[in-house]
């Protein structure tokens, strides 16, 4: 066995220790150790993308001594280490962003906390990405919601505490359907491993028994994470949510806690149940309707908001409904697309909210519209980088976005049946992203001359800036050289399988 | 092969090191260097043609089969020919111009951007990236509209996003499925869907080929999605309203042409409903323009409606599919370039000295800025197409082409109509011009006092002059280069 | 089918248990009521785990009188489950709980209606 199979534990667990850890030191230090754990997570995700992708096929990897039905394992394909690099990545980006803000918002005391919240968050969402075992993936779950629940209300007022119960009673409803669904695919199969399962429900579907049961398992789970990933109708927590934390919270919560879930269940369908049954369910045509509609009501939700970080936490509803549209596509190309926009998106909203934070910084902290007039010449790093992210949004050609919608139009021409609700939906949530993107940039455009609050020079804000220009070298490059990144994910895909 | 390259990205990052630059202490060190740039640019430019033949040239591949690539053809040729003529004038004239405009800066940056972008147009090789350009052509030109940042011209250039989003939607929609029965998105003349495609999937192939007409049909002002154009215009600033209406609503007709004759091809086209329905909207767009125009009290926008309608002149005559009429069209494209240009500069001075707006306002305007208003007058006698300008070229053959096209109909509607509306023109323009030069017997000659602007304004005002009536004056060789085209797309 | 209710008895309280617990979740205002609705629903679960984990007339897998046959025998991963959801529910209730402390605290309500209602209110 080579040494890099042992990196993707070796980095779940050292999330998990450095979380321990710093519950015992003082702000600074666990800040040092957050950032050193995310850079050596990058490089550890980066040789074992490097070496699944010399190997050309997914390893299995055993957690302990038992081995295949009993014990615990970890499977690391090219889209596992894929996936797993680019969220740490973000990740960094997004820490990066927000620690002056922090600073502010979060009591002296208490800054540790965030960085042990942080760790733990990582590490669940490294293991939601990498295992193998079913319950494992429902614990780290659990373990994702309690610490995206801390990320919340790490900074104390009415409002956060408010939108973390109300997420804590949301995920916990996902999480208590995704268990149930766990449990009842247990005792029709009597395995916990992914690969396991797998071949004893084609079994299953080829006796023809137990259908109804099986079918109520694969709608208990996707209802489950789709509930807890904010789609559509349960979106009711996620403006407060992110549009009151502090900023890496909600840059980290819309980029990558709700993509964690999709991501799950992407395994879900591919290693558990796999492609072709749960094509068959007709689970997948809900999931496209409520992708839809979300795709729709989160934008003119994000229409008629008058306060920058709700818009944004709106258009995210939506951007969510696009991913399972693609989903509910039922084909390859769909699942494909649904896979490039959760790196689009997490690129881009994560952008976005932190870009946001510059220009009302710069508004007197006031984040209604009226106030950020002319916010982009106050701090232009962030008016520029706010432009890159509602053009990519929008989806204009070289940006992230664009890719996005060609994929996922390519693949709505596939399907003779979802093609035409699907490209509809797809160009009037077009039409709808523009108009409150392009309002909003309009306006941090527009001079003002009777107030003038402070503008911040490059020199005050160097991290930040160079925070900006990482995320917008990621959105560039993922809309001009995507051709890689779509190869990879394709052969990612087929590894799961 | 990299001449391309440079007279695209030259102005681009001109304008962006412009747009980044600290604010110039002298305005005349701004001016001498935009003045360099335009003259960098306009080498480059000759440079690519004339080193470049007929080569594609790949830049990168966007995604899978999608490169974004460069060619230059004799369309581009023409196209990109008018466009740097136009936008050198112009921005020599509004040097002078927005001389009192705050942020010149930012100004001329967006406008060397814009140049760039539309050369880019006129070069791309295939589909996408004529799209991708289009989109940025959309984006950054929204900045000149929206240049003295009131509330109208905001909404104004809120109604020119959108509008022109949801085309550029439409013809994504398209791109999609030609993406997957043609095999390519590469311009070749005649078209590139395969024939068992066209078979197969004609009839969604003709609703797909009337979304992109209809969607490009929005920069070009086409019917039913032309509302854009009367709020743009009055909005932006003079030259900026003149580029506008002069060259950037010409990106939807090198759309159009694109689309129809090197994507689709003449053969697929002709005679489905597709060209009926097309032939009907540019009639109406041509008509309906007119009789706006005519209405209007406002100058810039009578012009903006007068735009609306000269432009379906020439979709009419890409959408009869003739040789005689694409040659109309395609002069057309040249001599309403040419002549909107003076006719929005000369309207732009007028504001600029005078600061009079509204027709009625602009009685005696001939005494007092008599070079400016004889420009205006040959321009709008071009317009109503009366030899020996060429505005008249355009439309004769326009009409004959339509006239000996044989479509049951539009053979004789569609000159009778475009006949209509030459009288309607004449009924807009013209009385400006007796306005003005014959104020009537009640006019107080004492306060009269002479504004003409100065030469900044004034000679690129006459180059264009010259160069609408040299069209009409000297046609051969025009006529000979163009038939050339309408041999290989015909 | 009631045949099939009759057998599974245990299951199907389970299940109903599940129903009542998710309903109460998601339709109480009052918070407390909601997290005695959450432990409900996750009970159910782990009632239903157990339920298909038993093979009535078989123990539990420890070998005390040298019986290695797996006849004699229950599964005893069900079981093992059921521990690792307790303590999942128990620091999620916990969570919920303090949650609930603070909210009370600030507003002197459980109502999550009202609250909501009164951060409306003050325009936060």
């Amino acid at each position: 066995m080579d040494f890099v199979q042992n990196f993707p534990a070796i980095s779940i667990l050292i999330c998990l220790f450095a979380g321990i850890i710093s519950s015992g030191l003082k702000g600074r230090t666990a800040r040092y150790i957050n950032t050193a754990l995310i850079l050596i997570v990058i490089f550890l995700s980066f040789c074992t993308l490097g070496y699944v992708l010399g190997t050309g096929e997914a390893y299995v990897y055993v957690m302990g001594k038992f081995p295949a039905p009993w014990g615990n394992e970890i499977k690391a394909g090219v889209l596992e280490a894929f996936i797993a690099l680019f969220f740490s990545i973000i990740m960094l980006l997004s820490m990066w962003g927000g620690i002056k803000k922090l600073g502010d918002e979060v009591e002296d005391g208490k800054v540790f906390l965030y960085y042990v919240l942080n760790d733990l968050l990582l590490s669940s969402l490294l293991a939601l990405v990498y295992t193998n075992d079913l319950f494992t993936a429902y614990v780290f779950v659990e373990i994702n919601t309690i610490a995206a629940c801390g990320l919340i209300m790490i900074r104390q007022n009415g409002r956060t505490i408010e939108a973390a119960a109300r997420y804590m009673i949301m995920s916990l409803l996902g999480s208590g359907l995704l268990l149930m669904g766990i449990c009842m695919l247990y005792d029709l199969t009597g395995h916990l491993l992914m690969s396991n399962i797998r071949e004893q429900v084609e079994i299953l579907f080829a006796s023809g028994n137990y259908r109804i049961p099986l079918l109520v398992t694969i709608a208990l789970m996707s209802v489950g994470l789709a509930i807890k990933s904010a789609l559509f109708p349960f979106h009711a927590w996620l403006p407060d949510a992110y549009g009151y934390s502090t900023v890496s919270s909600a840059a980290i919560l819309s980029s990558l806690v709700s993509k964690g879930y999709i991501f799950l269940l992407i395994k879900i369908i591919y290693r558990v149940i796999g492609f072709d049954i749960f094509y068959n369910s007709r689970i997948i045509n809900i999931l496209f309707v409520f992708g839809l509609m979300g795709m729709i009501f989160g934008s003119l939700s994000a229409i008629k908001e008058n306060d920058v970080r709700r818009m944004i936490a709106f258009s995210s509803v939506a951007q969510i409904g696009y991913i399972y549209m693609g989903i509910g596509m039922g084909t390859q190309a769909g699942m494909a697309a649904s896979v490039f926009h959760v790196l689009s998106h997490a690129a881009t909203k994560s952008l976005l909210f932190i870009a946001a934070i510059g220009l009302t910084d710069v508004s007197g902290g006031s984040r209604q519209f009226v106030e950020l007039t002319g916010a982009a010449y106050r701090n232009k790093w962030a008016g520029v980088a706010f432009t890159v992210g509602s053009l990519s949004m929008v989806g204009v050609p070289l940006f992230s976005g664009f890719i996005s919608k060609l994929l996922f139009a390519q693949a709505a021409v596939q399907n003779n049946v979802k093609m035409l609700p699907a490209l509809i939906v797809l160009g009037i949530s077009t039409v709808l992203n523009a108009i409150y993107f392009m309002k909003t940039v309009i306006r941090i455009y527009t001079p003002v001359e009777d107030r003038s609050y402070e503008s911040v020079k490059f020199g005050g804000m160097k991290l930040y800036a160079a925070t900006l220009v990482g995320f917008i070298i990621l959105n560039v490059f993922l809309g001009v050289s995507s051709q890689p990144v779509v190869d990879l994910i394709g052969q990612g895909l087929a590894m799961f399988s | 092969m990299y001449y391309i390259l440079l007279s695209i990205f030259f102005p681009i990052l001109c304008g962006i090191f412009l747009l980044i630059r600290k604010e110039m202490e002298h305005r005349k060190n701004l001016l001498i260097v935009v003045g360099i740039i335009f003259l960098a640019t306009f080498a480059l430019t000759i440079l690519a043609l004339c080193l470049s033949g007929n080569e594609m040239f790949t830049l990168f591949n966007l995604s899978g089969r999608l490169p974004v690539l460069f060619k230059i053809d004799e369309i581009s040729i023409v196209f990109v020919s008018m466009t740097l003529i136009i936008y050198i004038c112009v921005g020599i004239y509004s040097f002078e111009y927005m001389k009192h405009e705050e942020k010149e800066k930012r100004y001329y940056g967006f406008y060397l951007i814009v140049l760039g972008i539309l050369i880019a147009l006129c070069f791309s090789g295939n589909l996408i990236t004529f799209y991708l350009f289009y989109e940025l052509l959309t984006i950054n030109s929204v900045p000149l509209v929206i240049h003295n940042r009131s509330r109208e011209a905001i909404m104004a250039g809120l109604k020119y996003i959108f509008y022109s989003l949801c085309g550029a939607y439409m013809v994504l929609f398209g791109l999609y499925f030609i993406e997957r029965y043609g095999n390519t998105l590469t311009f070749s003349a005649g078209g590139v869907i395969s024939a068992s495609a066209m078979s197969e999937h004609g009839e969604i192939l003709l609703v797909l080929a009337m979304l992109m007409l209809i969607g490009f049909g929005v920069k070009a002002g086409m019917f039913p999605m032309h509302a854009w154009l009367s709020t743009a215009h009055p909005a932006a600033p003079g030259p900026a309203s003149a580029v506008l209406s002069a060259v950037i609503v010409k990106a939807g007709i090198l759309a159009i042409v694109r689309v129809v004759y090197y994507i689709y091809g003449v053969s697929f086209l002709r005679g489905t409903w597709v060209q009926t329905v097309w032939m009907v909207l540019s009639l109406v767009t041509v008509f309906m323009g007119s009789m706006l125009a005519y209405r209007e009290p406002v100058l810039k926008k009578r012009l903006a409606y007068s735009t609306v309608s000269q432009l379906s002149y020439i979709l009419f005559g890409l959408a009869v599919m003739d040789a005689g009429s694409v040659t109309g069209g395609l002069l057309h494209v040249l001599s309403h370039g040419f002549i909107k240009a003076v006719l929005f500069l000369c309207a732009g001075a007028v504001i600029y000295m005078t600061g009079k707006t509204r027709v009625e306002q602009m009685r005696g305007i001939g005494k007092e800025m008599p070079f400016m208003m004889w420009c205006f007058t040959i321009a709008s006698l071009g317009l109503i197409g009366i030899p020996p300008t060429g505005g008249f070229l355009s439309k004769w053959y326009l009409a004959q082409g339509a006239l000996s096209s044989g479509i049951c109909g539009f053979d004789w509607i569609g000159p009778v109509v475009l006949l209509i509306s030459a009288l309607l023109t004449a009924g807009y323009l013209l009385p400006i011009t007796i306005q003005g030069f014959f104020p009537g017997e009640n006019y107080d000659y004492g306060a009269l006092q002479k504004k003409e602007p100065s030469l900044f304004m004034t000679i690129p005002v006459l180059i264009l002059t010259v160069l609408s009536v040299f069209i009409g004056l000297f046609p051969e060789w025009l006529l000979n280069y163009l038939s050339q085209i309408i041999e290989k797309i015909i | 089918m009631g045949a099939n209710l009759l057998t599974n008895y245990g299951e199907a309280v389970a299940i109903i248990l599940f129903g009542i617990g998710f309903g109460n979740l998601l339709l109480q205002s009052n918070l407390i009521k909601k997290i005695i609705g959450l432990n409900i629903m996750d009970t159910a679960i782990y009632l239903f785990l157990a339920e298909k984990g038993y093979i009535s007339g078989r123990v539990a897998p420890i070998i005390v009188d040298g019986v290695q046959d797996m006849e004699k025998y229950i599964n005893p991963i069900p079981s093992g489950l059921v521990l690792t959801g307790i303590v999942v529910s128990v620091s999620v209730s916990a969570l919920m709980l303090s949650i609930t402390i603070r909210l009370y605290r600030r507003y002197q309500t459980l109502d999550l209606d009202e609250i909501s209602l009164r951060l409306k209110k003050e325009g936060l």
